[in-house]
């Protein structure tokens, strides 16, 4: 009996190639689409989980409100690891992590340097906790000893080779000679210290082994014993406030208290985050590497479901439409003796069939969509084509949605009465119409849903990079590292500031697109109370810092060279001054200092305040700022008169290779490091568009076959209205307006939910988009626009065959 | 074989209610061979397909070999269909996407039977039937003759007591007409029941006797008494 349904199945879908085309492919790509998706959530979830002891591994996190500034920190003070393990007994181990970014990197005979892009310096206990083992060198005494550093595979590999890096000596910066203890295999990519190569000792570094307990600049990992509960742990964090937090601040806030703090309206919280959920859940001011998000993670979820939903609605309606042409063999079998429960075996066991076909059809297609897929969601995922566990969820995932798209048809075709459809050929009996018409505003309401979700994306992204962030990031090249060149840095300013296709240079490695940071609180000139305290960013920058950025001054005036007391003066942003309550004309004069609790604190006399500029990303609002003359010479920042920009790089680089000959020339422009800030949404932004694309393939195959098997129906009706005088455009205009109807509803339905989604979307910018009515407009006339392409084809096929065909068929 | 009393059909749509039969009585006996007669629309199908048992009557009693059939559900009559009753149509309704062999393996399959069992059972009509030769073919291969004599050599590879045959000649051309009916008398005359649905006076005449029907009632009954006399 199985033998002879396969068969009959088989036969069927080869007597009918439109069909069995429309069917299987529309079901491949959505479980194509599926596939990938899975396959890339499954790798989101993977992340930190390889790490031994993963479910015991803990970071503390810290949310600070002070100063007027609200921080949702990632790291603590240096001193809280070894307070945590003195303290809480449930502790097995503590690890700190300090980032300590980019570094330039040599072996000390050589002339060259090498960027290392991710340095961090560790504790020792960092592989004993992460469950680490080095490819050579001693596990317990790496990073032990001062000056020592540990390397990943790769980077042992660019400079020794693993066998002989053990005990060789690197020069880091062109200052700091270092020696190599270890080599540890690279970070997997799924690791949240996947982009790091360099682990300089902790144990070497000055700034960790202070009492600093508010500079908050350490990750902090503690594991947990294994009979340990977290929240037993996590409840009793908070006592570190008062142990040792309070006391510290009392230095500079003579009889602060708890409660005083509470009452100012600030705070300082302790939480922890279990590593495996740092990569979906944690979005902090900083993190080891860029994180991704649970919510990217559940709208890829539902557009992946969508995509097999639609895939699997196009399979029933094909199946029920095309079910006039086998109402009579299920009335032959009927009349042969067939009972319902054969012949739903018999529909479903076809539908199998065309679900196994596209199987192998969507492994095709991933296959070869794979490449793109990675290089649209940055990651590299492979088909595990050796798992046996892949294989067994593919086989009983393609099993169910067979079953669950075949059931249906199975359902709805097992009914058809024998006596019926065997007189009249089928077609009054088949009907099913109200529910195909229902799935078909389902799929076009989601196609519409996502048609809106990418305009509104992309809209916003347009939106990010076209506003007015407060400075000129267009025609400015930065290059980085210019410290290595020491002190001729000057001169080189100078040179390139000397270049015709140059307009202005500043030196600083400040710079509102990502580059250093540093806050710190400050206060106006005798109010020193916490209350009063202006926690906010200060920049060390030079006298051409803001002409060279296109900054504006709304009160004051810029760093002169003529005033040489202008060293103590500071230009602040216009967040800075509404914080001091001042307004902008007012603020000019007054004095500010951020040594609080020194014996003679500097003072610094406001001579200007810059409008507000995005430093941070613009889902933030723009902090407090302060600008300070100094010499800060991270990065230079060119900006170049309008021209041949190439031509203008090479004679900025001929000038970087005369001066600072083995220096590495790394430039960039500033526009690209700005649109670093938002990869996220450009990400999301292209996965939309690909996945919409594709839910609305799916959804136009399955119209076009409606459409054809609907012309077909009514072959009879089109002939005899042909014959009473119709005109083609009449007839088409009858054909197409049915589906349009359908379509309109569609329209109807996803227009409020879009614009309500992509609103909440839309929430965690500061700085966002309206949805305008165009939007919503725009997305129901595509939608109209791509129906009627898909079915006005075959409505103008129908339209204009010869009324004396169509009559005979009857 | 066939006691039917009282037999009442209706059809229901929105507005209005349509009589297909009213009280039909009429017993058919088994070996008999009986052609049932009228103008279209007076109800001849539909009581070929209650007595096929492919619909239920509204009211009255159809009492198949001893058993009532009103009132059953699908899947009991069904069962009763299975092995007992052959169908012949007008237009062959044979399933295109099957061989011929394979169209008339199919009741065998639904009974159960295994496939030695089978092959000899198909075979052995195929050959009776002229069409061995097609087996390995489609039906839109065939004539319609031969499609018809596939058809017929379905509806009685099972052996069934009845055979139910609607204007088997409708399709066809006189002399695969009489090749058909000559192959109905045959059956008939080794045994078979056979209610036949024609239009034709012609086919007619192959019957014992014709039921004349018209609005839904039996109008006259008449019986041939010279068999086959048209040949």
């Amino acid at each position: 009996m199985f033998k002879n349904h396969l068969k009959i199945a088989w036969r069927s879908l080869k007597r009918q190639p439109f069909f069995t085309f429309l069917n299987t492919f529309g079901l491949a790509v959505g479980m194509a689409g599926g596939l990938l998706i899975s396959l890339y959530i499954y790798d989101e979830f993977s992340y930190d989980k390889m790490f031994a002891d993963a479910d015991r591994i803990y970071r503390i996190n810290a949310d600070i409100k002070f100063g007027g500034s609200i921080m949702k920190g990632s790291e603590v003070g240096a001193p809280m690891a070894a307070a945590i393990k003195r303290d809480f007994p449930q502790i097995e181990s503590v690890t700190r992590i300090r980032d300590r970014g980019g570094l330039l990197i040599r072996k000390p005979e050589a002339e060259a340097n090498t960027k290392e892009s991710n340095v961090a310096f560790a504790d020792s206990t960092f592989f004993k906790m992460f469950g680490i083992d080095l490819l050579v060198g001693d596990v317990t005494s790496a990073l032990t000893e001062p000056n020592t550093l540990v390397l990943t595979k790769t980077a042992a590999e660019k400079h020794f080779g693993i066998q002989n890096a053990l005990g060789q000596q690197l020069l880091l910066n062109n200052t700091d000679t270092y020696t190599v203890a270890g080599v540890i295999p690279d970070f997997p990519k799924n690791s949240f210290l996947r982009d790091h190569d360099v682990l300089m000792a902790m144990a070497g570094f000055n700034d960790a082994q202070q009492m600093l307990w508010t500079s908050h600049n350490y990750f902090t990992f503690v594991k947990l014993l294994p009979e340990a509960d977290i929240a037993d742990f996590q409840a009793p964090l908070q006592s570190m406030l008062e142990a040792y937090i309070l006391p510290y601040v009392q230095q500079f806030y003579p009889g602060m208290t708890a409660e005083s703090f509470a009452a100012s309206g600030n705070y300082l919280k302790y939480s922890t985050i279990a590593l495996t959920d740092i990569h979906l859940h944690s979005n902090r001011s900083s993190e080891l590497s860029a994180n991704s998000s649970i919510q990217n993670v559940y709208i890829l979820s539902f557009i992946g479901l969508f995509l097999i939903l639609l895939a699997s609605i196009n399979f029933m309606n094909l199946s029920t439409a095309h079910s006039l042409k086998r109402a009579k063999e299920v009335g032959i079998r009927k009349t042969l003796g067939s009972n319902k429960s054969e012949l739903i075996r018999q529909f479903l066991i076809e539908s199998g069939l065309i679900s196994f076909i596209s199987l192998l059809l969507a492994l095709t297609i991933a296959l070869i969509a794979l490449p793109f897929f990675n290089d649209l969601s940055g990651k590299s995922i492979a088909i595990p084509f050796t798992n046996f566990f892949f294989w067994m969820i593919l086989l009983v995932a393609v099993a169910f949605l067979g079953l669950f798209s075949g059931s249906y048809p199975a359902f709805f075709m097992s009914r058809f009465v024998a006596a019926t459809v065997l007189k009249g050929g089928g077609q009054s009996s088949v009907g099913g119409g109200k529910i195909r018409n229902s799935l078909v505003v389902f799929q076009f309401a989601i196609s519409v849903f996502l048609i809106i979700g990418t305009l509104v994306v992309f809209q916003q992204l347009k939106y990010i990079q076209s506003k007015d962030l407060g400075f000129a990031k267009d025609q400015v090249l930065l290059i980085d590292d210019t410290f290595a060149v020491g002190n001729k840095l000057l001169s080189i300013k100078e040179e390139i500031q000397q270049l015709g296709q140059v307009s202005s240079v500043t030196l600083t490695g400040y710079m509102p697109t990502p580059s250093y940071r540093n806050d710190n609180s400050f206060f106006k000139e005798g109010a020193t109370e916490q209350e009063n305290a202006l926690q906010m960013q200060n920049w060390v920058v030079d006298h051409d810092y803001l002409s060279t950025l296109n900054m504006q001054l709304i009160a004051g005036r810029n760093f002169d060279k003529r005033y040489p007391t202008d060293s103590t003066a500071t230009i602040l942003n216009e967040s800075a001054v509404a914080r001091l309550g001042m307004a902008p004309e007012d603020v000019l004069g007054i004095r500010i200092s951020g040594d609080l609790g020194q014996e003679s604190p500097v003072f610094y006399t406001v001579i200007g305040v810059v409008k507000n500029f995005h430093f941070a990303s613009l889902r933030e609002d723009i902090g407090a700022l302060g600008l300070f003359l100094g010499s800060s010479n991270g990065a230079l920042a060119i900006k170049l008169k309008a021209g041949n920009f190439s031509n203008a790089i090479g004679n900025i680089e001929n000038i970087w290779n005369r001066m600072a000959p083995g220096q590495l020339f790394n430039y960039r422009f500033m526009e690209d490091s700005f649109n670093t800030t938002y990869q996220a949404e450009q990400k999301l932004g292209r996965i939309f568009v690909v996945f919409t694309v594709l839910s609305i393939l799916i959804a136009c195959l399955g119209l076009f076959g409606l459409a054809a098997f609907n012309a077909e129906k009514r072959t009879k009706e089109i002939g005899i209205r042909k014959v009473l005088g119709a005109s083609v455009g009449q007839i088409t205009y009858r054909l197409t307006t049915d589906f349009l109807r359908l379509v309109g509803i569609a329209v109807l339905i996803s227009l409020p939910l879009g614009w309500y989604a992509m609103s909440k979307w839309l929430e965690d910018f500061s700085y966002k988009i309206e949805i305008g009515w165009w939007v919503l407009a725009l997305a129901a006339f595509l939608a109209g626009a791509i129906a009627i392409l898909t079915v006005g084809y075959q409505s103008i096929k129908a339209a204009s065959i010869n009324p004396v065909k169509s009559l005979r068929t009857e | 074989m066939i006691q039917i009393q009282n037999l009442k059909k209706s059809f229901r749509t929105e507005e209005v209610e349509t009589l297909a039969l009213n009280n039909v009585n009429m017993n058919i006996a088994e070996g008999e061979f009986a052609a049932i007669m009228g103008p279209s629309g007076c109800g001849k199908s539909t009581l070929l397909n209650i007595i096929g048992m492919l619909d239920n009557p509204t009211e009255g009693s159809y009492q198949f070999a001893g058993h009532e059939v009103g009132g059953l559900k699908e899947r009991q009559r069904t069962q009763l269909r299975k092995g007992n009753l052959g169908f012949v149509f007008q237009s062959f309704n044979l399933i295109d996407e099957l061989t011929v062999y394979e169209n008339v393996e199919l009741p065998l399959i639904y009974l159960k039977m295994n496939k030695t069992e089978r092959r000899e059972k198909v075979k052995s009509v195929l050959e009776r039937m002229k069409i061995a030769h097609r087996e390995k073919h489609f039906p839109q291969q065939l004539s319609g003759g031969q499609q018809q004599r596939v058809a017929i050599s379905r509806a009685v590879v099972t052996n069934p007591k009845l055979i139910l045959a609607d204007e088997p000649t409708g399709n066809l051309d006189s002399k695969n007409g009489i090749e058909v009916m000559n192959l109905l008398t045959e059956l008939n005359q080794e045994g078979t029941t056979i209610v036949m649905v024609t239009h034709s006076d012609r086919d007619s005449h192959y019957a014992h006797r014709v039921i004349n029907l018209f609005d839904g009632q039996i109008v006259t009954e008449s019986q041939n008494r010279a068999m086959g006399a048209m040949l």
